[in-house]
């Protein structure tokens, strides 16, 4: 066990490293020093307790995506869909803040919101587990489809009913400094969502390991066919894989809309589901390797708009990074199983030449 | 209405390209998830072909070899590498959508007006293209959608009717008797993944050079992935490919125009950009059984 | 001394766990029939599958007709005349005949009319009774082996491999089998079949070469041995075997389980079980005996709930349990040990502790302020393990690791408990060694000692026939009849298991 640990704690570094001097590399193309733009990277990150606390922030949401498809993966299934989740909670999120922010007292917004967000998000990552279970419907092109029609609902919105006082962007208005999330390093843009989403991810590992409904949860994503034939109804748990799933998701918008922007804006944060997946894989999908995996992206999207700000680096090098070490981490996988196979084939060699 | 039915023919052009190459791979039990990142890729190199030589034809063989090697990473990590499908498109996707912006960056700079080509243009075919009705629609359209017309019935032959389509149904079927037989169960996944790469470069390509003129990051928006959702629904055969490329296309047809009358209260135009997604859905519902060919998505691994 | 027509010499093979072949040196005459013979695991399938270029020896050489060869592929074996069917069939269930048999070999466009004539013709002149048209799905497992054969005979092979191919016959198309294999010998072709059955073994081998633990123990010519002196050399020791005389007589006369009428309608409109009626007792095996695909399935799901009944009654104790799923079954106490325990009776990925939850996870027994009492889990596995000599290092040991009899073990200890009143074992052997098998039926006898009712359905007639106090055959979803299993013998109810009614059988075909 100890080898099999320390391979996956070194490939997984590797394949980390290697991704950041690949993305390096191509800054060659653009006459950049990678290794200045780098080292003005690592201590601007590091400096100022802002920027720092900033990793945080960005890591929070991540989370919560990372957990949504690695919720419905634990299952067997795909959701590509929690990108759809989180605007559909985004959009509950502003709605009932704006919608209560002048009734009730903004810690009670927050529990209510919150509340209606993981229903939401929920209820619309449900209907994919029930079309699945229902009609055997590919759950993997529903969950997919379903993001974009939560954007042309989230945008239809925009232009109309949560439009602005003012008419004059797609965008809500502000919200009250009531509603939002409060902060919980001043000076910092730090916010309880942060906590949440460590106590999700804690939640989350509870749920699917030490719990038989995580127990089921497994086993019908390991063997459905075995699991129906003990008495699992695998169909009940591929609904309320899909809804727990959807929650997750649904929630980012939560901590998105109240805990940073305070509004809903068009186009905001348009990659979460799949840096979500890209962080689930990484940590290959247990939750609170997703709470590291989420910090490191966190890590690598605050460092990528820094170096987007130094002239002349685009801030797609952030998608590079990402891409990068995604597919130099899935080459990990190999080189584990590799180093397993021939671990295993020199000990037999060995018992047999004795 | 006329327009309406040519524009259908048009749009569904690269969208069966990539659902044509999507049944070939697929059948050989390759799901190529990547198909969203050739797509790009293809747009991408097709642009930067075609704007910098000032010749179309370079910047589609371009967007080919851009679409083989992207499909080449994704058909060496799955297939000899064995490693997951869905999980490496998934990577494949996000580092060509990273790639492509910042490349582009790294060959325009950052461009005061946004830089354009000239698109295909329409070549109406001789006496064809004056029948009534039917020539305005089907034989007054770009090069490509004539090249498809001979592609859709050419595979749909080449599966059904020769050894190699055999072959490359079996290998998606029972990979083992494939390898029994003697044929390299390996090398035909490969081959379907490359073609599935070429076919969907251009594709791509057919967005920025062929239609649009130009290349921006988001240009794809989920085409890609149609053409997989159309293998999917037109059940893994040609023919089935080519009534969903028409549903598909005349729905995307539909969109452009709704949002070129403006918007209504009753039929905003972001019912209609969600209108093929939402059909997608409905779809995957409606259908009762499909069949799937019975090794997608399973790497092909020997004991050994 | 002539020149064998292929010959293996010093062949070794590595995997990454365990050694398949060790120095093993054999060789083949032209006109021979060679039985490979050994337990599960001995490393039959491994050698004959470096024969035919699947694998790659790591030591050794290779020979035909004298001359050293190098087979890298099954191209290259089926070029030097070699042809191998696998137990498990090399065909397209979505194809057709056709369409399997010139796989690999047609180029080109398919010219789909003389192909079909092709096969039409060569199929007439073995005897085989096929249509080039059918789907391989919709034809049953005896004939789907034929269009394997016909597929080799196709690509004019001189040395026949088999695996194991009697597993899936009844005794009758064994004997057609047994038939075709003299005949096509007696062309100067050669036939390699790999068994563990020792009876088939001395009835059509000329000679036998005998495996154990990789390496080859024995290789001796038919006419100089026998069967006890086989099955010594294949466990290398004595092993105490389960009689009918050690069994007790008397069955409780009280019934236990009744099923009663019960029809399942299949979407295809013939019924997989037609108006059949059983009553078990408590205390008693009752044997299932029939050619795989005759119902034995429905009839295991029917009876664990898998499967609701189109028609008919099933009762347990009085009670009528018809309506009831899966999972009030297991509460009730109806055990079921599948014929696949990887896609139905086990989570491969999962430990062996972890497993043992499977049928228990809302039982109360195992929460602990609604989590899961792992240590309490574990206690359990760790007796089971040792209860039933489960060869692992702990209850955390993932059951992929296992080998197969382990792996079986681990599903009898769990369903052995489950099951409280009745137990259902679908095939409970296949696939063990024979140390395995023993133990199986050892556990089987002491639940129905304990007064539990047991219902096995096996389609090995020497394990029927050793533990069953009564026996009905299942033939194309009806019952052909029970009988006291001492009424019985392998040729009537081999008659029976291939659809011939009771009146049509007499005694004296025994």
């Amino acid at each position: 066990m100890q080898a099999k640990l320390r391979d996956l704690l070194i490939t997984n570094i590797l394949a980390i490293v290697l991704g950041i001097v690949a993305s390096g590399l191509m800054l060659l193309f653009l006459g950049k020093n990678p290794l200045s733009a780098y080292g003005v990277l690592i201590t601007s990150v590091v400096r100022d307790g802002y920027t720092f606390a900033d990793i945080f922030v960005k890591a929070t949401p991540l989370m919560f995506t990372a957990l949504a498809f690695a919720f419905t993966y634990k299952a067997n299934l795909y959701n590509i869909g929690a990108q759809g989740q989180f605007y559909i909670g985004a959009v509950i999120a502003a709605a009932s803040s704006l919608l209560l922010q002048n009734i009730l007292p903004g810690w009670l917004v927050l529990i209510i919101t919150l509340l209606l967000t993981i229903v939401g998000g929920g209820l619309w990552g449900a209907f994919i587990g029930f079309v699945k279970a229902r009609y055997n419907s590919n759950e993997f092109l529903v969950s997919m489809m379903s993001t974009y029609v939560a954007l042309a609902i989230m945008n239809y919105l925009l232009r109309t009913f949560l439009m602005e006082t003012k008419a004059e962007y797609p965008q809500t208005d502000a919200l009250a400094a009531s509603v939002w999330l409060p902060r919980i390093i001043p000076g910092t843009r730090l916010h309880i969502g942060f906590v949440l989403a460590v106590l999700a991810c804690v939640g989350v590992w509870v749920l699917l390991y030490k719990t038989p409904l995580g127990y089921r949860i497994r086993a019908v994503g390991y063997n459905a066919g075995a699991a129906e034939m003990s008495g699992i109804n695998a169909k009940k748990i591929y609904i309320l894989a899909f809804f727990i799933s959807g929650a997750l998701a649904g929630v980012a918008g939560f901590t998105e809309v109240n805990g940073v922007q305070h509004m809903l804006v068009q186009g905001f944060n348009p990659d979460l589901g799949a840096a979500g997946i890209g962080i689930a894989i990484l940590a290959n999908g247990n939750p609170i390797g997703i709470i590291f995996a989420a910090i490191l992206f966190g890590a690598l999207k605050v460092g990528g708009a820094i170096m987007g700000q130094m002239s002349g680096i685009p801030s797609s090098i952030i998608e590079l990074m990402q891409g990068f070490v995604m597919v130099f981490v899935i080459l990990s996988y190999f080189v584990r199983t590799w180093l397993e196979n021939n671990r295993e084939k020199r000990k037999l060699q060995k018992a047999v030449a004795k | 209405m006329i327009n309406l039915l040519s524009r259908t023919i048009m749009m569904g052009t690269p969208l069966l390209f990539g659902a044509l190459a999507e049944v070939i791979a697929e059948r050989t039990g390759m799901m190529v998830t990547a198909i969203e990142g050739i797509f790009l890729m293809g747009a991408w190199a097709g642009f930067v072909g075609g704007y910098l030589s000032g010749s179309l034809i370079v910047g589609f063989l371009l967007a080919m070899l851009a679409g083989l090697l992207v499909a080449g990473l994704y058909g060496w990590i799955c297939i000899y590498l064995k490693q997951h499908q869905v999980v490496t498109g998934v990577a494949i996707n996000l580092l060509v959508a990273g790639l492509c912006s910042f490349l582009y960056r790294v060959i325009f700079g950052v461009p005061t007006t946004p830089l354009t080509v000239n698109p295909l243009a329409t070549i109406p075919i001789p006496l064809l293209s004056k029948i009534p009705l039917l020539g305005q629609i089907l034989f007054n359209q770009n090069i490509l959608t004539y090249i498809i017309y001979l592609l859709a019935p050419l595979s749909y032959f080449m599966l059904y009717k020769t050894s190699i389509g055999l072959t490359i149904r079996s290998s998606g079927e029972n990979p083992e008797a494939v390898d029994v037989a003697g044929i390299n169960v390996l090398s035909v996944r490969f081959f379907t993944v490359l073609l599935a790469g070429v076919m969907g470069g251009v594709a791509g390509a057919f967005y920025s050079i062929g239609f649009l003129g130009m290349f921006t990051t988001n240009i794809i928006g989920g085409r890609g992935w149609i053409a997989f959702a159309i293998c999917f629904l037109g059940n893994w055969n040609p023919k089935g490919a080519v009534i969903g490329t028409l549903a598909f296309g005349f729905a995307e047809a539909i969109a452009i125009y709704m949002q070129s009358i403006g918007n209504s209260a009753l039929f905003p135009n972001e019912l209609f950009i969600a209108l093929p997604y939402i059909m997608t859905i409905i779809l995957t519902i409606s259908r009762k059984s499909f069949s799937v060919p019975a090794k997608l998505g399973v790497p092909y691994v020997k004991e050994n | 001394m002539e020149t064998a027509f292929f010959e293996l010499r010093g062949i070794s093979k590595y995997f990454a766990k365990v050694i398949a072949n060790k120095d093993v040196s054999f060789s083949i005459q032209r006109g021979e029939v060679l039985a490979l013979l050994g337990e599960n695991g001995a490393g039959k399938s491994t050698i004959m599958k470096i024969l035919y270029g699947l694998y790659k020896a790591d030591e050794g050489k290779l020979f035909k007709d004298g001359q050293e060869i190098k087979i890298d592929s099954p191209k290259e074996a089926m070029k030097l005349g070699i042809s191998m069917i696998q137990q498990h069939f090399s065909l397209v269930p979505a194809h057709t005949v056709t369409e399997n048999i010139i796989l690999g070999n047609v180029h080109g466009i398919i010219d789909q009319k003389l192909f079909r004539e092709e096969i039409k013709r060569l199929a007439e002149l073995y005897g085989f009774e096929l249509n080039p048209n059918d789907y391989i799905r919709d034809l049953a497992v005896g004939v789907q082996q034929k269009v394997e054969i016909l597929k080799a005979l196709y690509q004019k092979t001189n040395l026949l491999i088999m695996d194991e191919p009697t597993a899936v016959l009844t005794p009758q198309e064994a004997e057609n089998l047994m038939g075709f294999v003299r005949d096509f010998t007696a062309q100067g072709n050669s036939v390699i079949f790999i068994t563990h059955k020792l009876k088939e073994v001395m009835s059509v081998a000329d000679r036998i070469i005998v495996m154990r633990a990789g390496r080859v123990c024995g290789d001796i010519k038919q006419a100089e041995t026998n069967e006890l002196e086989l099955s010594k050399l294949m466990i290398g020791r004595d092993l105490e075997w389960v009689t009918k005389e050690d069994r007790q007589e008397s069955i409780d006369q009280e019934v236990r389980l009744e099923i009663q009428h019960i029809t399942v309608q299949e979407k295809t409109g013939v019924p997989a079980l037609n108006d059949i009626s059983l009553a078990l007792h408590k205390g008693e095996i009752l044997g299932i005996a029939g050619v795989s695909g005759n119902g034995q399935q429905e009839l295991c799901e029917i009876v664990c709930g898998a499967i609701l009944p189109t028609k008919g009654k099933i009762l347990l104790d009085g009670e009528d349990i018809t309506e009831r799923k899966i999972r009030a079954r297991i509460d009730l106490g109806i055990g079921y040990v599948p014929a696949d325990r990887s896609s139905d009776g086990m989570i491969m990925d999962m430990s062996i502790a972890e497993n043992m939850l499977l049928k228990s996870s809302y039982n109360k027994k195992w929460q602990k302020h609604g989590f899961i009492d792992k240590k309490k889990l574990n206690q359990y596995a760790l007796q089971e393990i040792r209860d039933y000599s489960i060869k692992a290092p702990s209850p955390e040991a993932i059951a992929r690791g296992l080998s197969g009899g382990n792996q079986q073990k681990v599903v009898l200890a769990r369903e052995v408990d489950n099951g409280e009143k009745v137990i259902v074992f679908d095939q409970p052997t296949r696939g063990l060694d024979l140390g395995a098998v023993n133990h199986v039926h050892q556990v089987i006898l002491k639940e129905r000692a304990k007064g539990k009712s047991v219902l096995l359905v096996s389609t090995e007639l020497s394990e029927i026939f050793a533990l069953s106090d009564r026996i009905a055959i299942l033939y194309k979803g009806g019952i052909q009849g029970v009988f006291n299993s001492a009424e019985l013998t392998t040729e009537k109810i081999g008659l029976l298991m291939a659809g011939f009614r009771e009146g049509e059988v007499s005694n004296d075909a025994g």
